[in-house]
Formats: structure tokens, C-alpha cells, sequence
């Protein structure tokens, strides 16, 4: 099954695709970029030894073609795919035509990935191999989602059954609007994964989501690469993840992770995969598997000193895997997203016209950010992962606060001073962690009055500075225009 | 100078009194806030204000002022521009799309009276759907598209006017 890698290509864009790149340098493997004429100018792009376009900014028909990249694939030599996260990376189609064309997938073999994909598939597995699982049913029709709902009692969550990463769901609080959330979600599952299947559950009350990193290997080993608490979430994504799950008895986290390996085993998962929970009390309970390196891998990464990337590189290779050594200290990651927190987190687009990057120990900021950098509505908005790592929660906790205070971008509409609010609450700091965190805390929230105050006396300077006479023959003050970068400080 | 703070209706009036050095003094409404400005080497300035110090960068466009304050992002449109898409006793005549995108759903039609909240239209963007309300109650004078429409940023999907006033109160009556 051994088989030596020499160039591979990343079926994805923006911070993954540029950290996969990084990933398969080091591992000594020729990259190849592949991109929607919306990225020419991405950073992936420039990161890779080649990059082939493959179609127009609609990722259905780019990112999302797949004959377009397999031809990519050929066309450039690539003896590898990784598909990163999202678009093609949890399709059984892709890494069954990646291995029709001899081309390695780096994932698990395409019929895991079916078996683990559907979320009702994956729930008998689940049953089979004795791990728990939220009372749910797949809503085909109206009449049964009724019934369903009346008998475990409202609210209800409503999700695509071949979805991730919260597309298509949403909780029912009443009957009344049963039929209606059923529709749109089937809509958004539609849009989102050519699936229009539906899922219902239980909705529970305060739970937390903790899931297990899992490494499996091509000759039936499985190992956990510890837990992640992604309970901060907003309109059902992640924004905030952390690593170990805080206030977690340790009786709770040896079964979580037995849970994760025995469902593991049972689907004969190889490479890396995530296996979601929702946790309530002591009782747990399986969500479904992603089968991908998730958005939030870097936090496992920091604790365990290790490179996940990698790992599934070697996997993918043939080699096997063996138990980590104990994780250290505790990791938090905040997703930077472009999106207006004051607005219901309406989306933005923009162009990046200004970027500063936190550093120092311990700080870790994963993203294709860039000055120039456009955010198109093509993708998700998704901007950059600021990670830190503490010897415990609270010096991780207290960095990651820093850190925001350092970031800062000009031009894209984005969410880093909401997180900087969460990551200082007192809240936060106490980990009052459910997965109703921002309903309970955090809804409604606005920047504080005084920084508003601020922000006006600065633009009361830049529009003091238009209004005053210059000179004849004297440049364009700085601030006009879109593309002029040198700002206050080129200042006469 | 009249600003007014993207996705907020309130008028901000302010304007430089003095500057002195680094030293400036700004009124906003009828406030004074005295505050200093370092520029930077590195194309920032320091704002020191209130006894905190921020880093700021900031841009002029026709239309807008785009302002970082450490991590806080912020778009003020100018009011000339703001004023022209507003009606008397409205927030907003015009419901535009806030982003490219496609139109999902139309969920009111031209002569519908809304109230404040109210949902008009839904669009998906960014694969996510984003549901545009109603800033306050009025009369949907023309719905300028049609579900499954692919639209740009700004477009004009619904044109509202004021409602009737003696229809304020009363429950909207559908369109038949």
C-alpha cells in the first residue's frame, strides 16, 4: 500500500489551500493551485509551484467541478489531491474519480465517506457500534416531521441530511412554523450540497459541542488526537474553538474518546476526521463525523505539537499511525470572518486596503490575507484563524485578547472587535461554554460607545483634512481613493 | 460635517474645532472631546482619547469614510449621500441588495403595507440567506425583481413610500 508522493494538488482556496501548500513543502511534494477566475490573484495561487484555472467564479462550476480538476490533476502530473475543507471534501464522487484516474485521495476511501456523510447513515452506525445519538428522524414528509416533533416535543432542529458546518439548519420552536423551516433548510441543503434530504432531532437545551480528532491509518489503527469545545457558534457556525474542552472531567473525556474510536473502527475511517458531540451533564451524544481535516485542526495542532497536514500526507502514503504523546497546555481559536456582527452577521465583501498581523508567543494567525486582498461574495468569508496557546486556558485566553487588540483591518467589514468582546467577558473567562452562548450573552451586541466615539474624531480628522486649502501643485491628499495605501503616515 | 454610521440611522454632526500639533479638539453633536493624533511611521496614526490609545487607519471615498480603530472596523457614510435614499417618515424608500447574490423569496408585492421588521425579501449569498426587513412601516410601492433573479450590490429590489397614515396602526391587509 506504500507509495511514494512527489506532487499534489489542493482542490480548495484561501487559508486552507495556502496551509495545505505550506504542509506539502515541508513534506517534500511539488504543489499545485487550482482557481476560479474570481482568485487569479489569491494567495494560493502565488503559493504554489503551479496553479491551473479551472473555470469561472462560481464554484459550481470551478471549485466544485469535478472533471475540471481532475483534468487539472493530469494536466499538471499531480500523483495527489487534498481537498481541504468544504467544496469537494466530504463528495464520495471526488475521491472515487481522483482513484479511477490512479490518483491518491488524501481522505478516506469514498465509500467511508458515503456511509459517514449521511447523517442517517452515519446515525446506524453510530446505534450499531453502541454510541449514543440525539433522538432524530429524516423528515421526508411533512405528516412524519409532525409526528415526530409532537412526540419528542418542540423545539426541534432541522438540518440537511447531507450537510455540515450548520448549512440548512435551524431550530423550530413551534408547529407553526414547522413547514416553513422544513422548506428553506431543504432549499439551503439544495443550494449547498445538491441534497435536498432533511434531517430533524431533539433540540437540547444547554448543550456543549465537543468533538475527537481522530487519525486513522490503512492498515486499521485508529487513534484520538484528544478533544475540541466548539460551542460558540452563531447561527449554528463555529467561531470560537478551544482545546482541551474546559471543566471536562476526565471520566467524561476517556468515554467521548472511546465513543469517537469504537464509531471509527466501525466505519474503517482512515486518515484525519472529526467526530462531533453534543455533551450535556455527563451524557453525551454522537452529531455526525466530518470526514476532512476541519476548519478547526490548528487547535489540536498547538497542543500536540504536531502537523496535521502532514500526518495525513503520511497516511495517504501508506504509513501507519501510532499513539500521540500527551498533549500541553490548552489552545483557542477565533475565526476572523467577513461579516457584520452589529448586522445579524450580514456578509461583506471589500477589499483589504489595510492589515496588521498580531504576533509574539504563542500567537499563530492562519490566513490568505493580504494588503490589496479582495473578499468576494463568491466564497465563504472566512479571513483568517487567529490561534494562541498558553501553558493553561487562561494564559491562551489572555494572549488570544491581545492578540485581537493588535489586529486590525481597513476595508472589509469584519468580526474580530465582536470576538475580542466574547474572548474578554467575564463569561468567556468563567467558560460558560454552550452552545447558546451568543444567544445568552452575546445577541444584540454593539461595539462600545466609547470606541464609536473614536472612530468619528478620526473621521472628523480625515474629512478636516479635505476641507482645508492646498497649496497649488501639491499632491492628492492621502486619504482619497480606494487604492491608496500610504495613509497617515505620508502625511506632509 | 453629517455623518451617518452604515447600518444606523442616527445623524452624527461633527467636525475638528482645533488642531494644534498633535493636540485636536472635535465636537460631536454637542460634545467636545479633546484628543491627540500621533502619525506613524508605518502609515498608521495613534489616537489617544478618553485615556486609551488606539491605532487608526482610515480612507476617503466619494461616498464614505472607512475607519480601523484596533480591531473595530467602521463605515461612515457621508450625509449627502445617506439623505438622498431616504423619504420623509421612512428609514429607507429603497430596499437594496447588500451584496451580489440571488433573489430566494418575495415575500410582500407592490401595495402591501409593512410594519417595521417585517420581512420583504430574502436573497442567498455567501451560501448563506440573508432575510431584508422592513426599517418601519410603510407601503410597498414596486417590487423591481423576481425570485430566482441574480442581482448586484446596491440593486433596488423593493421601492417603498410612506404608509397612509390612518393605515398605521391597523393590521396590513394582504394584496387580496
Amino acid at each position: 500500500m506504500a507509495r511514494r508522493l512527489t506532487k499534489l494538488l489542493v482542490a480548495n482556496r484561501g487559508e486552507i489551500a495556502l496551509r495545505i501548500i505550506r504542509s506539502a513543502r515541508l513534506f517534500g511534494l511539488k504543489t499545485v493551485a487550482v482557481y476560479s477566475a474570481a482568485d487569479a490573484k489569491g494567495a494560493h495561487v502565488g503559493a504554489a509551484d503551479e496553479a491551473i484555472l479551472i473555470g469561472p467564479a462560481e464554484a459550481a462550476k470551478s471549485y466544485l467541478d469535478i472533471p475540471a480538476i481532475i483534468a487539472a490533476a493530469r494536466q499538471s502530473g499531480a500523483d495527489a489531491i487534498h481537498p481541504g475543507y468544504g467544496f469537494l471534501s466530504e463528495r464520495p464522487e471526488f475521491a472515487q474519480a481522483a482513484a479511477d484516474a490512479q490518483i491518491v485521495f488524501v481522505g478516506p476511501r469514498p465509500d467511508v465517506m458515503a456511509a459517514l456523510g449521511d447523517k442517517v447513515a452515519a446515525r446506524r452506525i453510530a446505534v450499531a457500534a453502541g454510541v449514543p445519538v440525539v433522538p432524530g428522524i429524516e423528515a421526508a414528509e411533512i405528516s412524519a416531521a409532525r409526528e415526530f416533533a409532537a412526540l419528542v416535543g418542540y423545539p426541534i432542529l432541522v438540518k440537511a441530511a447531507a450537510g455540515g458546518g450548520g448549512r440548512g439548519m435551524r431550530a423550530v420552536a413551534e408547529a407553526a412554523q414547522l413547514e416553513g423551516a422544513l422548506e428553506a433548510a431543504a432549499r439551503e441543503a439544495m443550494a449547498a450540497f445538491g441534497d435536498g434530504r432533511i434531517f430533524i432531532e431533539k433540540y437540547l437545551a444547554h448543550p456543549r459541542h465537543i468533538e475527537i480528532q481522530i487519525l486513522g491509518d490503512q492498515h486499521g489503527a485508529v487513534v484520538a488526537l484528544g478533544e475540541r469545545d466548539c460551542s460558540i457558534q452563531r447561527r449554528h457556525q463555529k467561531i470560537i474553538e478551544e482545546s482541551p474542552a474546559p471543566g471536562l472531567s476526565e471520566k467524561t473525556r476517556a468515554r467521548i474518546s472511546d465513543a469517537a474510536l469504537k464509531l471509527a473502527r466501525a466505519a474503517h475511517y482512515t486518515n484525519a476526521g472529526t467526530v462531533e458531540f453534543l455533551v450535556e451533564d455527563d451524557n453525551f451524544y454522537f452529531l455526525e463525523v466530518n470526514a476532512r481535516l476541519q476548519v478547526e485542526h490548528p487547535v489540536t495542532e498547538m497542543r500536540f505539537g504536531c502537523d496535521l497536514v502532514c500526518e495525513q500526507l503520511r497516511i495517504a502514503s501508506g504509513a501507519g499511525v501510532s499513539e500521540p504523546p500527551p498533549p500541553r497546555g490548552a489552545a483557542i481559536e477565533c475565526r476572523i470572518n467577513a461579516e457584520d456582527p452589529e448586522q445579524d452577521f450580514r456578509p461583506a465583501t471589500g477589499t483589504a486596503l489595510h492589515l496588521n498581523v498580531p504576533g509574539g508567543p504563542g500567537v499563530r494567525f492562519d490566513s490568505h490575507l493580504a494588503r490589496g486582498a479582495e473578499v468576494t461574495p463568491w466564497y465563504d468569508g472566512l479571513l483568517g484563524k487567529l490561534i494562541c496557546y498558553g501553558a493553561n486556558r487562561e494564559e491562551a485566553r489572555r494572549r488570544l485578547v491581545n492578540a485581537l487588540g493588535e489586529f486590525a483591518l481597513l476595508g472589509v467589514t469584519n468580526n474580530a472587535a465582536y470576538l475580542r468582546d466574547i474572548v474578554a467577558s467575564e463569561q468567556f473567562r468563567d467558560a460558560k461554554l454552550s452552545t447558546r452562548f451568543i444567544d445568552e450573552f452575546f445577541s444584540g451586541w454593539k461595539i462600545a460607545e466609547s470606541e464609536i466615539d473614536a472612530a468619528i474624531v478620526a473621521a472628523a480628522i480625515i474629512a478636516g483634512e479635505e476641507a482645508a486649502p492646498r497649496p497649488a501643485g501639491e499632491r492628492r491628499s492621502p486619504w482619497d481613493g480606494l487604492d491608496n495605501f500610504e495613509l497617515w503616515g505620508s502625511r506632509r | 460635517m453629517k455623518l451617518t454610521r452604515a447600518g444606523t440611522l442616527r445623524e452624527i454632526d461633527a467636525e475638528v474645532i482645533s488642531r494644534d500639533g498633535s493636540a485636536i479638539r472635535v465636537r460631536i453633536g454637542d460634545r467636545e472631546l479633546v484628543a491627540e493624533f500621533t502619525p506613524t511611521a508605518d502609515g498608521r496614526g495613534v489616537l489617544a482619547i478618553n485615556g486609551r490609545r488606539y491605532p487608526v487607519f482610515g480612507v476617503r471615498r466619494k461616498e464614505s469614510i472607512l475607519i480601523s480603530l484596533g480591531p473595530g472596523s467602521f463605515e461612515f457614510k457621508r450625509a449627502e449621500a445617506a439623505s438622498r435614499r431616504r423619504t420623509r417618515g421612512l428609514a429607507s424608500a429603497e430596499i437594496t441588495a447588500p451584496m451580489p447574490g440571488k433573489v430566494l423569496k418575495l415575500l410582500v408585492r407592490g401595495g402591501d403595507l409593512v410594519e417595521a421588521g417585517q420581512p420583504l425579501v430574502v436573497i442567498e449569498a455567501m451560501k448563506m440567506e440573508t432575510t431584508l426587513a422592513a426599517e418601519s412601516a410603510a407601503l410597498v410601492k414596486l417590487v423591481r425583481v423576481e425570485e430566482g433573479q441574480t442581482v448586484d450590490h446596491g440593486a433596488v429590489l423593493i421601492e417603498l413610500s410612506p404608509p397612509p397614515a390612518s393605515s398605521v396602526r391597523e393590521s396590513a391587509p394582504r394584496g387580496e
